[in-house]
């Protein structure tokens, strides 16, 4: 059985009916797999930042206030965070390291790490700088409409109930 | 050949990787006998095993280039075979789960030499009554004589986790090699 199992690999190797990958192959992945987990990183931190920005802006209020905040607030954007925070897990599992220490430990420090360099970025106001420039400023102006529109919309709707009252 | 023999498994990796690739076969000698017996304990099918194994060589030689040469080539190899078996394992389903075994009482301590006295005895026996889960572990460490850290690197998991798997494991031996 043995020298069999010997005999049918060689046979396989020697006629070239099994190849070896080539090691750029390898080398492409792990580059690939690095940068997935940096983009995605670079992008949970954006987004999460974003969320935050948004967030400072409505700043704290009252009930109604705040229901009108959370009909307007952009929930694409931390759902877009979220997700690339557990495809950035699935990438850190596909590291060697990941095994050798606790996961839960890492994904909590990775987690974290997001989060705080998000509010670090809020906290120093270089979003502000990003968000009055280019597209983030048209989204950001888009935003604005969107509230303000809402905003005049309620209070209309407030004035008619005052009314009727 | 003589020189082949002398030769580190790492090293012979290489030489098959830049070389000459007839040097795989000096790694198949070495460890298809020791990969069948682990299939085995792990499968309960000797042609299956022999299946697991040999898939597990052709899947190692063709990422032969993805083996990190400062590692153990052995923990390496062991890994594929592993997941082909566990494949296998998973398709067959024909593992024998015990769960009254995992809620016995496992504040026993033995010595290891014992237990592997005892496992080698009644060796099908006893791991054949116990979850893959510790049957794993076990089989790596008293059959295999694989340490704590190959153990870690075969199955991904931290080696606190196989020492803990172990001793849970070693518990159950007791109560099952003593029941047979």
């Amino acid at each position: 059985m043995s020298k069999n199992l010997e005999k049918n690999i060689m046979a396989k190797v020697k006629s070239g009916q099994i190849t070896m990958k080539p090691r750029w192959y390898f080398v492409l992945g792990s580059l690939l797999m690095s940068f997935g987990l940096i983009g995605l990183s670079i992008g949970a931190i954006f987004l999460t930042n974003l969320s935050f920005f948004f967030l400072r802006q409505h700043g704290p209020m009252g009930e109604w206030r705040l229901q009108l905040m959370l009909d307007s607030f952009p929930w694409w954007i931390p759902t877009l965070a979220i997700l690339g925070i557990v495809a950035g897990i699935f990438f850190l599992k596909k590291f060697d390291f990941s095994y050798k220490k606790n996961f839960s430990l890492i994904i909590a420090t990775f987690v974290a790490a997001i989060v705080l360099a998000a509010f670090i970025i809020d906290l120093t106001g270089i979003n502000d700088v990003w968000f009055g420039q280019g597209r983030i400023k048209d989204l950001n102006q888009f935003n604005q409409n969107d509230w303000s529109g809402q905003q005049s919309q309620s209070k209309q709707q407030g004035r008619r109930a005052r009314f009727t009252y | 050949m003589q020189t082949v023999n002398k030769l580190s498994d790492e090293e012979l990796a290489e030489i098959v990787r830049t070389r000459d690739n007839g040097a795989y076969a000096e790694l198949i000698h070495r460890y298809q006998k020791k990969l069948l017996r682990y299939a085995t304990y792990l499968i309960n099918d000797e042609d299956l095993a022999t299946d697991a194994v040999q898939e597990g060589f052709i899947k190692a030689y063709i990422n032969l280039n993805s083996f990190n040469s400062k590692l153990k080539f052995s923990s390496w190899l062991y890994r594929i075979v592993h997941n082909q078996a566990m494949n296998l394992v998973s398709r067959s389903k024909s593992h024998i789960s015990t769960d009254e075994v995992l809620e016995m009482d496992s504040g026993i301590n033995l010595e290891d030499e014992l237990i592997k006295k005892e496992i080698k005895n009644n060796l099908h026996d006893c791991l054949n009554k116990m979850d893959l889960l510790y049957k794993v572990p076990l089989t790596l460490y008293f059959l295999e004589e694989k340490s704590y850290e190959e153990i870690s690197d075969i199955l991904r998991i931290p080696t606190g986790t196989v020492g803990t798997r172990i001793n849970r494991a070693k518990a159950m031996v007791k109560k099952i090699c003593q029941k047979t």
